[in-house]
């Protein structure tokens, strides 16, 4: 079995690359963004592993190894943050948090309205635990 | 034994400190204790070196070389001061003077007590004043005595303008620094004249503009080059004439009375406007080598002196009478100093000079102060129409104004007649020399006769148009007129006692002219030999006939016959609106030289809002454009941002890509 060359290795890291750019491009869920933009890390962690194999140079696979462990706590923080962002518009568009943009410019609005989301099935839920159940008022015979 | 020459000048510098920083807050309504305590000091100090120069040796004269003030490429000036006679009596005479001011200040300024700042503010500045003149009369070189000339000139302005919530005043302050600047800038293209022609050599090897080594080159320049010793003094009296307010600078004085009264006691009246004076005594070795420059100064003395007495016969305002005195009897002293057209007669001069600004500074003090104190009674009101008879409401007041306007009058035996006296007796002596032009003088000593007699007749017009006929007041006043506090009156008996004896103790003793001689004419004019001075009985009688009849006059216009005044100004009605309107000085001024100002003035603001500002504007404009046009990429969309940022790179690796491929 022969080793696989390296453009192949390099051929799928592009891949990922690209297929996350656009997904970040295009998707305007903060979560799907967010693993785009993990998919192009993990494109290029994958170029530092092939180019380190290839040229028998740990140091590409070390800097992996570091890539992964930040893209982890990124992923830590960046959901802290969705979530305090989700709390204030109950929505996870990005397009909603346009403030940063120069005080007179107006905001931008999409002509084409979002695909309205599935109703959402209620949770099931369990009776509370642990405490008395209701019961009827008990009437006294008289 | 001196004391410490920086001593005088540092105290009332300490105090305009303190009360300008603790007073407003702390000290409130005592501010006025830092200021009378220093001054007072300051004339203690002043009695001290006034001893110590007496009891020195003949050419000796006190010097304190401080610090080396600036170096610039070949001049050298150090901050140093110096004592001999000239500085010692001026020195008395303002501090003494200046501190019985202050004292009546507090007394003058009550109103002012309640709102803390202004009243701290205001004795803050005659603190201020106090250093600047006693500075300026100290001073040894003069650069130094520039400095603090305009010091003085600045606390002038701070002072004119203590109400500057008034237009008026503001508009004085404002004039009074701008005419005697006139002045000032010749006096400063004459200083720099003196240092790059004198090139006199210091130990550390620059140049200076000490007095000494100046006066000392002034003969060897003056033989070969007269015409440049002449330029010089003319500028120098060009300084001098500005702020003694000769004409043809005169004409912010008057507008300066709408100061407080003490400021125009202090500042107008006895001790700045007399700095002109002093400068042009001090420069006397300079001045007594060119006499065609000593003839223009007694010219302009004396025309002065005969002009501003006949504006003042016709003012109704008695602070402007008095105002109009002032510049009159300052153009006495220039007169003075203008007949040292010979080497015997410098010493006489400058005595006579000296002498009548010492007089001068008490009995001019003491009528401002009193009208001050009647001005205080009269609830501000100035103008001699609306009050009459004052003589027995405000005894303290009326006496001692009656004591100033003897003096003034020349009376005999008041220290106004032994000084005028010496002035006329000085004039007539220049008259008999050989010099050319010297029978001019026999003019200017009848100029100064009449200005005399003048003098004389404006002042008892005052005197009894203020003090006699039937009591009047003025509503402003209230229902009783009372007579000013002690605070006010003490000063007002003191200066009194100097207004009346001090020509007796200074004059006919010889005090002063000896002290002068010996202390300042005697290391000033090596070789030269002052005469004794003796008294022309006929001139003493002349000169008192004179004044006696200026008196005489006013009595029967204004107190024996009222209606002659009236009858007389109906009769010259042209002479009389010439005085009464100043002899349309100011509106020729006005005319001929602040209208073309204003409407340069104007040219250049049109010039500076439309040609100046549009291009700073439009420098302003183009970063705006420049920013309205990338304006829209900011417009808070991650992914746009995200777009542009892939874009960017992409143009980036493609063109790096192309250029590897090439």
């Amino acid at each position: 079995m022969t080793p696989l060359s390296l453009h192949n290795y390099l051929i799928v890291g592009a891949a990922l690359f690209a297929l996350g750019a656009i997904g970040f491009l295009t998707r305007r869920n903060l979560i799907i963004m967010f693993l785009c933009a993990e998919m192009m890390l993990q494109g290029v962690a994958l170029n530092l592993v092939a180019f380190s194999r290839s040229w028998g140079n740990m140091q590409g696979q070390a800097f992996t190894l570091f890539v992964v462990t930040v893209a982890a706590c990124e992923a830590a923080i960046a959901l802290a943050l969705f979530l305090v962002l989700f709390r204030y518009r109950r929505s996870l568009d990005v397009s909603l948090w346009q403030d940063l943009r120069e005080p007179d410019q107006e905001a931008t609005v999409d002509d084409e309205s979002l695909p309205e989301a599935p109703k959402e099935e209620p949770m099931p839920r369990l009776t509370p635990a642990g405490h008395e159940p209701k019961r009827p008022q008990e009437t006294s015979p008289v | 034994m001196l004391p410490d020459l920086w001593l005088i000048p540092a105290l009332p510098l300490a105090a305009a400190a303190i009360t300008a920083f603790l007073g407003p807050r702390y000290l409130r309504q005592q501010s006025h204790w830092p200021c009378i305590i220093a001054i007072a000091l300051s004339c203690v100090l002043s009695l001290f070196v006034w001893n110590g120069v007496a009891g020195m040796g003949e050419e000796q004269v006190a010097v304190g070389q401080y610090y080396s003030w600036f170096r610039a490429g070949t001049v050298d000036i150090g901050f140093s001061l110096r004592a001999d006679a000239l500085t010692a009596a001026m020195l008395v005479t303002v501090t003494f003077v200046g501190s019985w001011i202050a004292v009546f200040a507090v007394g003058y300024m009550s109103h002012e007590r309640e709102h803390n700042a202004g009243y701290a503010r205001f004795f803050a500045a005659v603190a201020l004043f106090i250093f600047s003149m006693t500075g300026l009369v100290l001073a040894d070189n003069y650069i130094v005595l520039y400095a603090f000339w305009e010091g003085v000139g600045l606390c002038s302005y701070l002072l004119v303008g203590f109400w500057f919530a008034k237009p008026s005043a503001a508009a004085a302050a404002r004039k009074a620094f701008l005419v005697t600047r006139l002045g000032d800038v010749g006096f400063f293209i004459g200083i720099m004249l003196l240092w790059s022609s004198f090139q006199v050599p210091t130990a550390s090897g620059g140049w200076s503009l000490e007095f000494d080594g100046v006066f000392g080159h002034a003969k060897q320049v003056a033989a070969t080059n007269p015409g440049l010793v002449a330029t010089i003094c003319l500028l120098l009296l060009c300084g001098a004439v500005g702020k003694s307010a000769q004409f043809p600078l005169y004409v912010w004085l008057p507008d300066a009375m709408e100061g407080p009264t003490p400021v125009s006691a202090l500042i107008h009246a006895a001790t700045m406007v007399t700095a002109g004076v002093y400068l042009i005594a001090r420069s006397m070795p300079l001045f007594h080598l060119v006499p065609g420059v000593l003839l223009t100064v007694a010219c302009i003395g004396a025309f002065t002196a005969l002009l501003a007495a006949l504006i003042a016969l016709t003012q109704t305002d008695l602070k402007r009478v008095l105002a109009y005195s002032t510049i009159s009897q300052i153009g006495y002293m220039f007169l003075a100093l203008g007949s040292a057209n010979e080497a015997s007669l410098v010493a006489a001069a400058v005595i006579a000079g000296m002498f009548h600004l010492i007089t001068h500074a008490f009995f001019k003090a003491l009528l401002f102060l009193a009208a001050g104190s009647v001005m205080h009674s009269m609830g501000n009101v100035i103008d001699m129409r609306r009050f009459s008879g004052l003589r027995f409401a405000l005894p303290t007041t009326h006496w001692t104004f009656l004591c100033g306007a003897l003096a003034l009058a020349a009376i005999p035996p008041t220290a106004g007649f032994w000084s005028k006296d010496e002035i006329l007796g000085v004039t007539l002596h220049a008259s008999h020399s050989d010099v050319p032009g010297a029978w001019l003088y026999v003019w200017l000593f009848a100029v100064g006769l009449i200005t005399a007699g003048l003098t004389a007749f404006y002042t008892f017009r005052a005197y009894f148009l203020t003090f006699h006929g039937e009591l009047k007041t003025p509503p402003e006043a209230g229902e009783h007129v009372h007579e000013s506090p002690g605070v006010m009156l003490w000063p007002l008996r003191v200066l009194a006692v100097g207004a009346l004896f001090l020509g007796l103790i200074l004059g006919p003793t010889h005090i002063l002219a000896h002290f002068l001689e010996v202390h300042w004419f005697a290391r000033s004019f090596p070789g030269l030999h002052a005469p004794e001075g003796g008294h022309d009985i006929v001139l003493m009688v002349a000169s008192s006939l004179v004044g006696l009849s200026g008196v005489a006059v006013a009595w029967w216009m204004y107190v024996r016959s009222p209606g002659l005044a009236g009858q007389l100004a109906n009769r010259v009605q042209t002479l009389y609106q010439l005085s009464l309107n100043k002899f349309y000085v100011d509106e020729f001024y006005h005319a001929l030289l602040v209208t073309p100002m204003n409407m340069l003035a104007r040219v250049g603001r049109v010039f500076d809002t439309y040609v100046v500002d549009s291009l700073v504007d439009l420098v302003g404009h183009i970063p705006r454009l420049g920013g309205q046009l990338l304006r829209p990429i900011q417009n808070g969309l991650v992914q746009f941002y995200a777009l542009a940022m892939m874009l960017g790179m992409t143009v980036f690796l493609g063109a790096l890509v192309l250029r590897m491929v090439r």
